[in-house]
């Protein structure tokens, strides 16, 4: 129900998976094939010197050090910026509006998602065959969509929950003067029981 | 995108909720790199100020990797598989479904979604009435495509097989499960005593 970016999420995982892959094999490469061995070392050998005479080439001013390593701060810096984003952007996408008309001559409405939340919360709390029951709303590609997640009791037939689910709907409908899509997500069931079992001396 | 019709919305919800975000995951993951990130960045900025390093200073960092090929092949073995392995699983985790454990089922009004644990329990109960056995005695397993229905009778007492799967059959019918589940009946040879 939220916006989520799981491409975004399998990306990361795909990426993080094939560099762990790279470096493994290359690990075992260079202990296994003597020759890849020697050529490895022979060719870091020349990029570290390389780097060194680049460093040397780029002083920051006199403190004896490279400006290059501001860069390479830096570089890190963007890196772990994205990934914070990257995390704070998962799971988003709740909303506090359930419908908005157009203006009229006389003004516009606007119906809060409270509204739809709590009638039908109200609406299903006396119901015995259902432990708990939440309602939110999210924003799904510009429009409110309802999601009624309820934990039910032992034994208790899925379809009867969502017809009794849809019922309310159905009112909620009829009061808020539209159609409002609606998920149903309906779990436990299995350690609920409806009461103790009673024992008889 | 036909945003006009009703269905299309939900075809697309349902998807996910019946399949792993893989969040956690990757949030680990991201955790992980910006750890490596920060610690970079602080060995790089205690060398610039001729502080002693944390672990290794970045010079070292480059000699270990030029010398990598003269460490204990034993060692380096050990850690290449591991890493490989790890990368591999990873890369099987981006591209695999991630099913989560749940159905989905055509309601009138909305789009449902129900765990397997519900659909087992539901099972379990009309089963015990249709066998006139204890619900105790009845364990349910639920997975993507097979519902299987094992019965522990009481020793002594027949069990009526028939009846029993006439109601799950019933029951998984009235469901409406998408993907559609295949009953399976167990009756267990041993019985309870005095259950």
């Amino acid at each position: 129900m939220n916006n989520t970016n799981r491409g975004l999420n399998r990306t990361l995982i795909m990426v993080v998976g094939l560099v762990l892959l790279v470096a493994g094999a290359l690990v075992v490469a260079l202990s296994v094939v003597p020759a890849f061995g020697r050529r490895w070392s022979d060719i870091a050998q020349q990029v570290s010197s390389n780097v060194s005479g680049v460093l040397v080439d780029t002083p920051l001013g006199t403190t004896g050090s490279s400006w290059l390593w501001i860069g390479v701060i830096a570089l890190l810096l963007i890196i772990t910026a994205l990934l914070v984003a990257f995390i704070v952007r998962q799971g988003r996408g709740h909303t506090r509006r359930l419908l908005s008309q157009p203006p009229t001559d006389n003004g516009s409405t606007v119906v809060d998602s409270a509204v739809a939340e709590q009638l039908v919360t109200q609406s299903l709390a006396d119901r015995p065959e259902l432990v708990s029951s939440h309602v939110s709303t999210y924003r799904i590609r510009g429009a409110s969509v309802l999601k009624i997640a309820v934990t039910c009791r032992r034994g208790v037939s899925p379809t009867d929950v969502t017809a009794l689910i849809d019922d309310r709907l159905h009112a909620l409908d009829a009061l808020v003067g539209a159609e409002i899509p609606a998920l149903i997500q309906i779990s436990g069931g299995f350690r609920a029981r409806t009461t103790k079992a009673t024992r008889l001396s | 995108m036909s945003e006009s019709t009703p269905q299309r919305p939900y075809t697309r919800i349902v998807r996910r909720e019946t399949h792993s975000p893989r969040s956690t995951l990757a949030v680990i993951l991201a955790v992980l790199v910006i750890v490596v990130a920060a610690w970079l960045i602080t060995e790089i900025v205690l060398n610039l100020l001729g502080h002693p390093p944390l672990l290794s200073a970045p010079a070292q960092l480059a000699a270990g990797v030029t010398a990598l090929p003269t460490f204990a092949t034993d060692l380096m073995i050990g850690v290449g598989s591991v890493l490989a392995l790890a990368g591999i699983i990873l890369m099987i985790a981006a591209v695999t479904a991630g099913r989560r454990a749940r159905h989905s089922l055509v309601g009138e009004r909305s789009a449902v979604v129900v765990d397997n644990a519900v659909i087992a329990s539901a099972l379990a109960r009309h089963a015990a009435r249709a066998g006139a056995i204890d619900p105790d005695s009845t364990r349910v397993t639920v997975g993507h495509r097979r519902a299987t229905v094992e019965i522990t009778p009481t020793s002594g007492v027949p069990v009526d097989t028939a009846a029993i799967e006439a109601a799950v059959s019933t029951q998984l019918d009235s469901f409406g499960l998408r993907p559609v589940l295949a009953p399976r009946i167990i009756v267990h040879s041993h019985g309870k005593v005095g259950a």
